[in-house]
């Protein structure tokens, strides 16, 4: 059954780097959401704003320098709310590892099992996924 | 019904056989769905039961047996979600490399 989704990527910087980029609120915007309120240290709650989109309630987990940050957020569109963690969410992490001068980062996002499925229809109503594809993965459903 | 459902439902050989065997048809009986499947009409039963609560299945009698068909949107929806979502960190993960790359060549 699917439960988590993880990708992976590795790029030429330095661990370091990769971390600010991802939990420095002005360096985040370059890449990920075009606007952050609030603080993305463990324990805070902040806002992701996706223009065109809306905005995503975030509440940060964990941010360990140079090799971990993760956060709980409403996943499959922008979802405001007041408390991320009394909503059903799911957990998103980095993974940062920096090898021969170049950096590994896996993100895993968890927790989809527990989310309503009225939630994912609402949100990918248009998503014109196609069975035959569907079928094709049901086996890893099993796994 | 939540998607724990939909995957749990999902999450098991023998349902997981009973839903490829009914992809390939519009509908048939549980007689004739169960050929060859190795289960007994009472366990086989349990597992329907299941996969209808979840909305995988409608279970329909017909006389003496009951035939049964595949909601192929239930499905669907579960998959087109995780696809979606696995799409959106492809991207973004590009995005963060190019951002992380581009600015180191910046500082050079």
């Amino acid at each position: 059954m699917q439960d988590t989704i993880a990708k992976e990527i590795t790029v030429k910087a330095s661990a370091q780097r990769v971390y600010e980029a991802i939990t420095d609120p002005t360096q985040i915007i370059k890449w990920f959401p075009d606007a952050v309120e609030g603080d993305l240290a463990a324990g805070q709650k902040a806002t992701f704003t996706f223009e065109g989109h809306g905005k995503s309630s975030i509440y940060t987990i964990a941010a360990t320098p140079f090799n971990y940050f993760a956060y709980r957020w409403i996943p499959g569109g922008a979802v405001a709310v007041d408390d991320v963690l009394k909503e059903s969410n799911t957990l998103v992490e980095f993974f940062i590892e920096e090898r021969d001068g170049k950096t590994n980062v896996t993100v895993k996002e968890s927790g989809f099992a527990l989310l309503p499925v009225e939630m994912a229809e609402k949100a990918f109503a248009q998503n014109s996924g196609g069975w035959d594809y569907m079928l094709e993965r049901l086996e890893k459903f099993a796994s | 019904m939540t998607a724990d459902e939909l995957f749990r439902a999902l999450g098991d050989p023998t349902r997981l056989e009973i839903v490829r065997r009914l992809s390939n048809r519009e509908s048939c009986t549980i007689s004739m769905l169960l050929s060859g499947l190795g289960i007994s009409r009472q366990g086989a039963r349990k597992h329907l039961q299941l996969l209808a609560d979840a909305n995988i299945v409608t279970l329909k009698p017909d006389g003496r047996d009951t035939i049964v068909s595949l909601n192929r949107a239930t499905l669907a929806k579960g998959k087109a979600f995780i696809t979606e979502i696995e799409l959106q960190w492809d991207k973004r993960l590009e995005a963060l490399r190019q951002y992380v790359d581009n600015d180191q060549i910046n500082d050079l």
